[in-house]
């Protein structure tokens, strides 16, 4: 058992050094190289020619004149520090722009994440109950309808439509430009305010998936024979439902769960985009488009450290939540 | 059709104390155009082992369901199963309210599914089972768990181990018997069970057979086993009923059946029974197939493969007659079914393998 769980964490930790790695080589990769916008910034600036190269170490951690491995091992060490050097175009470390966004981005993820299990769950668990009637027949319809739809489309349309039509939501930004940030009320509703538009494009599109999913995992449960045994030893049908029906549907959602977690994580780099809500999506695009090498390292790290996670959270868990993967003995699932 | 039945109540089954009688039992799907169990009439001794036989299909699960009002929806169950707590005391299980159905099933009539591995909840255990039913009976938890260790030990198993495991965790037979102790949980008067011993291997199966004869002498529990497993059966029941095609053909005392059996498609099944001793030329499989539970033949539903049909037969279905004491059959001819189809097991021991049951 301890096995296990030892072999999971060093798993997970391979994963995120390889990533790092890999992240070092791609932005290399990418034409003008990861220094050319720096130098000619800090050219502009009337810094000597001679320092430029000091500058720049200083400011990224890494020499620009070593040899490439000698780059490789400073950006790894100081990855591994959590300081990602000072973005190019707004002048500030990587790591406290991260640390400002990440909130924002988490909090839209998980609540339209935990929204769309909620709904999705409740919706599919009807659905099997009532299998074949109207009601049944409507949501499956809404559900491929809303599932074959990409949640930025349904962001552009909610924004044109809630936003710069009705003026019911901002149409940028996380907060109120006036609002304080602390616990207060106004502070909380500005924030709802301001995610509730990206919220709802991620949620509307996502739910009819996991709808169809628990409706079929419901389906095949119910035909079951300890729900039937259940039945005739007298258990009540809450009992029933709850116990010996959704908890048996719900499990194989759990890592799906924690995956999609992950990914729509990645998918806040167009989401918020749209809103122009300064999340981790936000950054990383601006990064992309003013070259702004650091910035766009640190961000693509963040997310993918993120999945990683998720899905080692998902490893680890399983098997207390599933009696039936006991930890060690199989590699699949 | 009603006629039938009756006549076959009246013919006498040789059932003086019937625990459960059930009268025109039919089941029917498609707001009765399909019939899974068609018109069936029988009665259940007290503490007696009834053994039903049938092949796959041919409604012994039905039969099943039937004793608790257990049919799944959308199928209708309609005739009468009556319920005898003692001699003098009838109440029709078909009439109960929701509230005495639940309280009647499990804690008077209780039943063993086939395939225990699917009986229990895999994210459960075992014991979270048990502890279950009795809430859900209102029974108190500790003493209802304190008589499980005891059934449990008497099936031989560890009680503390099993009570603590996920189904899981057990092997098909500890299964099996987890679940044998899990109906007798609430000490009903019948137990049902259906193939209860089908997924498991023939010595678990020939070990558990055991078990049960000596449970029902402890527990002093009427037992209805249905399985498509004759040799099987016969080594336990004490009276046994034949089944096809959703009706049921032939009921009688376990050695009169199968040394005396008078109907065709009884002897047949006899004959195709495998053993181990006799020679593969001498088993006899029965030709044709059984008929589907829509448009079943006018007549009787075996005529055409039997080799003792006649027009009579295809055109009226047959009574219920008498062979002896206790002993009916549906068939025209079941007089001259005995020479006609020769058992070819010689005999019925090496059928049976019970002791007792030893014929000359």
């Amino acid at each position: 058992m301890g096995h296990y769980y030892l072999r999971r964490t060093a798993r997970a930790f391979v994963t995120v050094f390889l990533v790092t790695s890999l992240s070092f080589g791609l932005i290399r990769l990418l034409p003008g190289g990861p220094f050319t916008l720096l130098r000619a910034n800090l050219l502009r600036q009337g810094v000597p020619a001679s320092e430029v190269d000091a500058r720049i170490a200083s400011l990224q951690n890494i020499q620009p004149d070593a040899p490439l491995w000698r780059q490789y091992l400073d950006y790894m060490g100081a990855a591994a520090q959590g300081d990602f050097g000072t973005s190019i175009s707004l002048d500030e470390p990587v790591a406290q722009i991260i640390a400002e966004a990440v909130p924002w981005t988490v909090f839209i993820v998980l609540v339209s994440t935990v929204l769309i299990f909620v709904f999705g769950i409740l919706l599919g668990a009807i659905q099997a109950y009532w299998e074949g009637s109207r009601f049944d027949q409507l949501v499956s319809g809404a559900s491929i309808t809303l599932m074959s739809v990409p949640f930025y489309v349904v962001a552009v349309l909610a924004l044109f439509v809630f936003a710069y039509q009705f003026g019911w939501f901002p149409t940028a930004g996380t907060v109120g430009p006036t609002v304080e940030p602390g616990l207060t009320m106004e502070f909380v509703t500005s924030a709802l305010n301001h995610a509730a538009l990206p919220i709802f494009s991620y949620t509307i599109t996502g739910i009819g998936g996991q709808a169809l999913a628990m409706r079929g995992n419901s389906i095949q449960v119910l035909g079951n024979d300890y729900v039937e045994v259940a039945r005739l030893r007298g258990l009540s049908d809450r009992r029933i439902a709850t116990r010996y029906v959704a908890r048996n549907a719900i499990l194989p959602l759990y890592t799906g769960f924690l995956l999609l977690l992950g990914f729509r994580l990645g998918g806040t780099v167009i989401l918020e985009q749209i809103f122009s809500y300064p999340g981790l999506g936000y950054y990383m695009w601006s990064a992309l488009e003013s070259n702004d090498y650091p910035l766009m390292m640190g961000t693509f790290l963040v997310i993918t450290v993120a999945l990683v996670i998720g899905v080692y959270i998902a490893d680890l868990t399983y098997g207390l939540i599933d009696p039936r993967i006991s930890r060690g003995e199989t590699d699949a699932y | 059709m009603t006629t039938t039945s009756d006549r076959l109540h009246r013919a006498g089954d040789g059932v003086s104390d019937p625990i459960l009688e059930v009268k025109n039992a039919s089941v029917t799907y498609d707001d009765g155009d399909t019939y899974v169990l068609d018109d069936v009439t029988f009665s259940i001794e007290r503490n007696e082992i009834l053994g039903v036989v049938g092949e796959s299909g041919s409604g012994k699960s039905m039969l099943a369901s039937a004793l608790l009002d257990a049919i799944p929806a959308p199928g209708h169950l309609s005739g009468e199963v009556l319920y005898h707590p003692d001699p003098d005391t009838t109440v029709d299980v078909l009439e109960f309210s929701d509230a005495e159905l639940n309280e009647f099933r499990w804690a008077e009539v209780s039943m063993v599914f086939q395939g225990a591995m699917s009986s229990f909840n895999p994210t459960m255990k075992v014991g979270a089972h048990f502890e279950d039913t009795l809430k859900a009976h209102d029974r108190s938890v500790p003493e209802g768990l304190e008589f499980a260790r005891e059934i449990l030990s008497d099936l031989y198993l560890d009680p503390d181990r099993v009570l603590d495991s996920y189904p899981h965790e057990l092997s098909g037979g500890m299964q099996q018997r987890a679940l044998i102790a899990l109906s007798l949980l609430l000490e009903p008067e019948v137990l049902v069970m259906d193939e209860p011993t089908a997924a498991l291997d023939l010595l678990m199966q020939r070990s558990i057979l055991l078990l049960l004869e000596d449970i029902k002498e402890k527990y002093d529990v009427t037992m209805v086993f249905i399985t498509h497993d004759l040799p099987l059966v016969a080594s336990l029941a004490d009276r046994m009923a034949v089944m096809y095609a959703f009706e049921l053909v032939e009921a009688g005392p376990r050695d009169q059946l199968i040394n005396d059996s008078s109907h065709p498609y009884t002897r047949a099944l006899l004959n195709s029974t495998p053993n181990i001793d006799a020679p593969l030329e001498d088993m006899r499989p029965i030709p044709g197939k059984s008929p589907a539970p829509v448009n079943v033949p006018a007549g009787c539903s075996y005529a055409d493969r039997c080799p003792l049909a006649t027009e009579t037969c295809r055109e009226s279905d047959p009574a219920f007659e008498p062979v002896e004491a206790g002993h009916t059959v549906a068939c025209h001819h079941w007089e001259r079914a005995a020479e006609a189809i020769e058992l070819t097991f010689g005999e019925a021991a090496a059928v049976g393998g019970d002791a007792e049951g030893d014929p000359q």
